[in-house]
């Protein structure tokens, strides 16, 4: 904006420069002159009901809400003149008429903008005797505990609701003093992001149910750190109470997660209390689980895999680690295994076509960045439930669709967003290639576009329909444009074929393609070498190593995992499980021991899960966020980067001489920066495209929200709550007919020879022809997830 | 030749007229002192930095265990400092209890020097005497506040409670009938303004009693008398003050200099000393007493007349009162703020300093706006008399060293910190 | 003149028979000593000594774990733990007081919303184990329901003046 544009101001004698149209309170917080309020949010459009912010403006005749009141050449304002205190005063009493005497028994008590206010502005004594107005509490789900008599009428969460997260579940019905903020109808609420109202809200009446009553603001030690679930990397802060992770609490960034956090990064910090923890590490002697000290069970697990290796081949080691582990994790991780001379390691665990691994660039991630996401003008999501697997991504994309966007879908199931979706295509996995194809042949042929020759001509087979041709109408449009793969891509059967798809129409609307991969550090984790066919930093290797499909299939004698449970988190868990069982010795560095870790593994290492270690997680712009344990590791729980660095030392290897997590990540952050961009980028082109499924009845696999990896499977307020998911055969009301099956009955699944009981419904997102069985859940974990192998419905 | 060299010896810190925990390092010629070196930090509590990470209110405690036998003045300075920076002054009736409990503060302080001192010197009996009365004026202090030292009683704002309308009393025992018990509850008919005025009344012919055991006796007089001697001039360039700089003859007082409070409407004269010696400096003390029982008797006097509040009524600053607290919301936020985070001060520095019964006791407070002070120096009055125990004790003998520092009148505590 | 009193007087040793006749005065009057144990002195009922946590007379407890008290300690010797009973009211699971640490400055009576934690006049009480000094949540009601008469009255007589 120009200079001349600005208009001059007074506030409280301070002569400002401000832009005209925007309101006091903007001027006034911009120049550090506080004024009280309660409705007014920056995040949030204006309310003007709460009135605390009446300020006295000279030439009004009264008192006049700052937040409300637009900024006009000249104007003269004086937020502490008698006229404005007395406004303020009297506000303030007015709102503390009802308000319960609850301070000592509520939540908000010292962090509470009520109780500031009121010490700042308001009187000292009440004048008010008579009998006080009581709501009736409402139940909105696990996460959010209400005391309604608290409220105060601001319509933060309301505002919230409709605007932020577009899910108008809260509302005010009632009228002066019996208005009543409240679901219509007693309900949880539905959103990923429903935890914001929390911090919203500024008196006690929305607060944290898993933290009630457990610890005062006061007592909290403040930790910063990184949300460990989704390729955001949420900035967030971990308070801590005694060395217990009490809560965890939005960190303002604007350029990523603004002042918001999803629901998953609020309240997973349950799981890190539950009762599968492990606090000492434990070896499989005899086939008896024994406690042992960190130095037996080190040395236990170096003589087991130095005896497969001797015994054997290095090529008979594999390492797989979760894409939630930290990258210094994942560099040490491959760092010991390369140096033990096998390639074998991976973190792309739910990945099942790696055939373009060598021809994808290092970083996949977002070549925009997370805030660009609201200007662009055409958004394409092809397979991603974009709202539930990165919430903050899906925020975004719902601010640029306020903005004007267009958003089209090619999706799996017709998953519910927040925005509208222009143009969408809803079918099955398989078939989601093929409606790829023919958006991208409507694409090149609308634009007569011949720079894809290659692509082009394995497309000439494709039909392309109305709907492709008015996606691809759509997506040609004018601005910036953003093509999204989500899970259901880059995990498809056959991704090298839809990410070259990708690709190919991204460059053909001129727009850009972006990968929102799995896991909180899938990036950092191809960076630092957690990859078969590259060591860290991108440096190619001479043959490469297995990927983790291979892994499972090659029956190898020595794992090492890390931060995993295959059962839940693998493509294929029957297959995983299986290998293990198989070999000889499996080391597993796990936070948590579960009944099917001790059948495989010989060794368990407790690892710190996320905050209790230090680390660094890449985000999908590459950006590197590091941060510091935010709590003390229980009992002998050690940071996973310390036991790989002393397994390291205990097999006499070079360059494992480490103080701190940061030089790990130096280390790595030096070879990255200097690392060349070669064998990337290349097209990966396939003979031909696998359009056709090979099965009658395709499953549909994915985690749901809230089962995504071992911390938040453990998180139970969030297992309650309204979104989550419980393991259930999901079908078409057309298929179900088909099938003969009705809706809530019970139906064995059965697939190679595995079958199990789950109840069945009717799910008007789930295209015909397939059976969407969420994944992620023990009753679930023996189906194969993207296994094309037949399954079968019956009636139990 | 044999050398001659002189003796080094070890004087404290726990010797019992160490006052406390003071190591001397004392180089000896014979029995004449060459050097005296004091060794202090043994009773170092961090006090400052304890204040500096607290709400200011929660330091109150703290100020009582600075100097731990005059409680009460080393809570006014730090509160007189808060309501300086505040801008507030406490209420009348508070300046005058205040200023009363400052003199029986004062009261017992000489009372226990005094035991001390001649306890020091080889007079037994004197220590009993001072006891009996400060018993009298420690049951005035729990009567009040609830603890017989460490009080917590002022508040920036005003004091805690009104003086309360009735004594605890005696109960008849096997060894004590209901006659010997009315007769041991007389004092405590009626309420504490009775049982302190009742006490101004018995005190000066209890002073005199001491006097008649020690101003005149020949063996405290050989002790006391051109032992220790600071000039006037000299008294004012080592940094003394209270009774140390009056026993030398200079007149500064700051309750009349740099008055507080009420301390201008009591009618008072200051004491002062002719040579500077430990004589001096017992008989100014002793004389204070007297001139600190006049103080009291006039407060005494405005108290009966004036009730009152006690605590300002600005409950940004002070806590409402209980039966508010419980039945209105502003009272309670106000409640709840004040006890978990306390008040800000404004941004800025200030001084404050009473007359404490040791000298000048001065609070030295920088506030950064906060909830708690960016930094707090203690002005100890003891800190200055001990640095010039060398100079007092050179040339002296090795028992004289005794009397000169119990003549000082050192407390560990303030001094330490 | 006065040199010769001075001198009859210095010969005499009156000045010490003076004292001597102060001393011997005081051999026949009243004693005030008291019998200790047996005796005690006057206590006043703002006293602050041992801490007690008070019920209501319907026997529930008044502590609602606002941890007001923890706040205001200057000395840091109370701990509260808190969490939601089964019947979803705000309580503590652990309520304690090192008594080692804790100053005796009343401040946690005084902030106390509900007049749950007192300090009683107890003031004799000794330890005989290591870790006897911290006072637990059911020592501390027990004190209470044992004194609950005496702090009651204590209270009510002193509620004037807070």
């Amino acid at each position: 904006m120009a200079e001349q544009e600005l208009v001059e101001i007074e506030i409280d004698g301070k002569k400002l420069q401000v832009k005209p149209g925007s309101m006091i309170i903007e001027a006034a917080d911009d120049a550090d002159i506080k004024i009280p309020r309660f409705c007014y949010h920056k995040k949030l459009s204006i309310a003007a009901n709460c009135r605390m912010c009446l300020v006295d403006v000279e030439k009004a005749n009264k008192p006049l809400p700052a937040c409300a009141t637009p900024i006009m050449p000249g104007m003269v304002v004086r937020t502490q003149s008698k006229e404005a205190l007395v406004a303020q005063r009297a506000v303030m009493e007015f709102l503390l008429i009802n308000h319960p005497l609850d301070c000592p028994i509520c939540d908000q008590g010292g962090e509470c903008e009520l109780q500031d206010v009121a010490m700042g502005y308001g009187k000292s004594v009440s004048r008010y005797t008579e009998g006080k107005r009581s709501v009736k509490d409402k139940d909105i789900g696990s996460l959010v505990a209400t005391d309604m008599t608290r409220c105060i009428l601001c319509t933060r969460c309301v505002r919230f609701g409709q605007e932020v997260i577009g899910l108008p579940e809260l509302g005010a019905t009632g009228r002066g003093e019996h208005t009543e903020i409240g679901t219509y109808i007693e309900k949880s609420l539905t959103s990923e992001m429903s935890g914001n109202i929390i911090d919203l809200c500024p008196v006690g009446a929305l607060t944290s149910k898993p933290f009630r009553f457990k610890a005062r603001a006061w007592e909290l030690e403040q930790g910063t750190s990184v949300a460990p679930h989704d390729c955001v990397g949420s900035n967030i802060y971990v308070h801590r109470h005694r060395d217990k992770v009490m809560r965890v609490v939005p960190k303002d960034d604007e350029s990523i997660n603004e002042c918001w956090i999803s629901d998953r990064d609020r309240f997973s910090y349950e799981g890190l209390y539950h009762e599968d923890r492990l606090t000492q590490p434990m070896i499989k002697k005899e086939g008896a689980w024994q406690v042992v000290d960190w130095q037996e069970a080190l040395t236990f697990a170096v003589d087991g895999l130095k005896k497969v290796i001797d015994d054997n081949t290095a090529a008979q080691l594999a390492a797989v680690a979760s894409p939630n582990s930290t990258v210094e994790e994942h560099y040490l991780l491959q760092k010991l295994v390369r140096g033990l001379g096998s390639h074998n390691i991976d973190h792309r665990l739910r990945q099942t076509d790696f055939s373009d691994q060598l021809a994808t660039p290092v970083s996949a991630g977002l070549p925009i960045s997370i805030e660009a996401i609201e200007t662009q003008e055409q958004i394409l999501l092809i397979g991603s439930d974009v709202q539930r697997e990165q919430p903050i991504v899906g925020h975004r994309i719902r601010r640029a669709y306020l903005r004007g966007t267009n958003v089209c879908v090619i999706n799996p199931m017709d998953y519910h967003f927040n925005f509208d979706v222009k143009e969408k295509i809803i079918v099955s996995p398989s078939t989601m290639l093929q409606e790829l194809a023919a958006v991208t042949k409507a694409v090149l042929d609308q634009t007569q576009n011949t720079r894809h020759g290659k692509v082009a001509d394995l497309l000439k087979q494709v039909t392309v329909s109305d709907s492709h041709q008015r996606m691809a109408k759509q997506l040609l449009g004018a601005g910036d444009k953003v093509v999204l793969l989500g899970a259901h891509g880059l995990n498809h059967l056959h991704s090298s074929q839809i990410k070259l798809l990708a690709n190919t129409l991204s460059q053909a609307i001129s727009g850009q393609c972006g990968y929102l991969t799995e896991g909180a550090n899938a990036t950092g984790a191809s960076l630092a070498g957690a990859i078969p066919h590259r060591c860290a930093a991108n440096l190619g290797v001479a043959k490469s190593g297995l990927d983790a499909k291979q892994i499972w299939q090659s029956q190898l004698k020595a794992f090492i995992l890390l931060n995993l449970e295959p059962e839940y988190d693998c493509a294929d868990p029957q297959m995983a499980l299986a290998s293990l069982q198989q070999a000889n010795f499996v080391v597993s560095l796990s936070p948590y021991m579960t009944s099917t870790m001790k059948d495989y593994a010989n060794v368990i290492l407790p690892v710190c899960p996320f905050a209790e270690t230090s680390g660094t997680f890449v985000n999908i712009e590459n950006k590197w966020q590091s941060f510091a344990a935010a709590a003390a590791p229980q009992g002998e729980a050690r940071p996973g980067w310390k036991v790989l660095r002393v397994l390291g030392n205990l097999f006499e290897q070079e360059g494992f001489d480490y103080t701190v997590s940061t030089e790990v990540r130096d280390e790595l952050k030096v070879a990255v920066d200097g690392m060349t961009m070669t064998q990337t980028n290349q097209d990966h082109i396939p003979s031909t495209l696998n359009f056709s499924a090979n099965v009658d009845l395709e499953r549909i696999a994915y985690p749901p929200i809230y089962r995504t990896d071992n911390l938040v499977r453990r998180g139970e307020s969030l297992q309650r709550s309204g979104i989550a998911e419980a393991a259930a055969v999901h079908l078409s009301a057309n298929t179900a007919t088909q099938m003969n099956l009705a809706d809530c009955e019970q139906v064995t699944v059965k697939q190679n020879g595995q079958h199990v009981n789950l109840p069945l419904h009717v799910d008007g997102r789930v295209p015909d022809n397939c059976v969407y069985i969420p994944s992620g859940f023990a009753e679930t974990a023996m189906l194969g997830v993207t296994s094309p192998a037949a399954l079968t419905l019956e009636r139990s | 030749m044999p050398q001659i060299r002189n003796y080094t010896l070890n004087f404290g810190p726990q010797h019992p007229a160490a006052h406390g925990v003071l190591r001397l390092v004392l180089e000896m010629d014979g029995e004449i002192i060459r050097r005296a070196d004091p060794h202090i930090g043994l009773l170092h509590r961090a006090t400052e930095k304890l204040v500096e990470s607290k709400p200011y209110n929660q330091s109150i405690g703290y100020m009582d265990r600075l100097d731990y036998v005059s409680m009460m003045c080393n809570e006014h300075a730090y509160v007189m400092a808060i309501e300086k920076l505040l801008g507030v002054q406490a209420p009348i009736r508070a300046q005058y209890i205040r200023v009363m409990f400052d003199e029986i503060t004062r009261i017992l302080n000489h009372l226990l020097w005094l035991g001390a001192h001649g306890l020091d010197i080889g007079a037994m009996t004197i220590f009993l005497y001072c006891f009996r009365e400060r018993e009298d004026l420690l049951d005035c202090y729990e009567a009040v506040s609830g603890a017989r030292m460490h009080a917590t009683y002022y508040r920036p704002g005003g004091v805690y409670r009104d003086l309360p309308d009735r004594m605890p009393q005696y109960k008849p025992s096997q060894w004590h009938g209901e006659k010997d018990t009315q007769k041991a509850n007389e004092r405590r008919e009626g309420s504490l303004l009775d049982f302190i005025d009742d006490f101004t009344q018995r005190f000066p012919g209890l002073v005199d009693e001491y006097e008649t055991l020690l101003t005149e006796n020949r063996i405290w007089k050989q002790r006391t008398v051109d032992i220790g001697i600071v000039s006037a001039e000299r008294a004012l360039q080592l940094g003394f003050t209270g009774p140390m700089l009056r026993g030398s003859g200079v007149e500064w007082d700051l309750r009349k200099k740099q008055t507080y409070e009420v301390y201008d409407k009591m009618d008072f004269d200051i004491p002062v000393g002719v040579n500077g010696d430990c004589y001096d400096r017992y008989l100014v003390r002793v004389e204070e007493m007297r001139q600190s029982n006049r103080i009291i008797k006039q407060c005494v006097a405005w108290l009966r007349e004036n009730p009152g509040p006690v605590m300002l009524d600005d409950h940004k600053i002070t806590m409402p009162k209980r039966e508010e607290m419980k039945g209105d919301m502003e009272s309670l936020i106000h409640h709840f703020k004040l006890y978990t985070e306390g008040y800000c001060l404004p941004r800025g520095e200030v001084y404050s300093a009473v007359e404490h019964p040791k000298g000048e006791f001065g609070i030295y407070l920088v506030s950064d706006g906060a909830n708690k002070p960016y930094r707090v120096k203690v002005r100890a009055s003891g800190f200055p008399h001990l640095a010039a125990l060398d100079e007092m004790s050179r040339g002296h003998m090795l028992a004289d060293v005794v009397a000169i520092l119990s003549s000082q009148d050192i407390v560990f505590g303030e001094v330490d910190r | 003149m006065n040199r010769i009193k001075h001198w009859v007087k210095s010969f005499t040793l009156w000045e010490l028979l003076l004292g001597l006749k102060l001393t011997g005065r005081y051999l026949f009057k009243r004693k005030i000593t008291i019998q200790f144990p047996e005796e005690k002195t006057p206590v006043s009922n703002r006293f602050r000594g041992l801490h007690a946590l008070r019920r209501y007379a319907n026997g529930e407890e008044r502590c609602i774990a606002c941890k007001l008290c923890e706040a205001v300690c200057p000395a840091l010797a109370i701990t509260i733990d808190a969490e939601p009973r089964d019947d979803g009211s705000r309580r503590t699971t652990r309520y304690e007081i090192d008594l080692f640490k804790c100053i005796y400055c009343g401040f946690c009576e005084e902030s106390c919303p509900v007049d749950s934690i007192v300090e009683t006049d107890i003031m004799h009480y000794h330890f005989e184990n290591r870790g006897e000094n911290i006072m637990s949540k059911p020592m501390l009601l027990a004190i209470g329901d044992k004194y609950e008469d005496d702090i009651a009255k204590a209270r009510e007589q002193d509620a004037p003046y807070r």
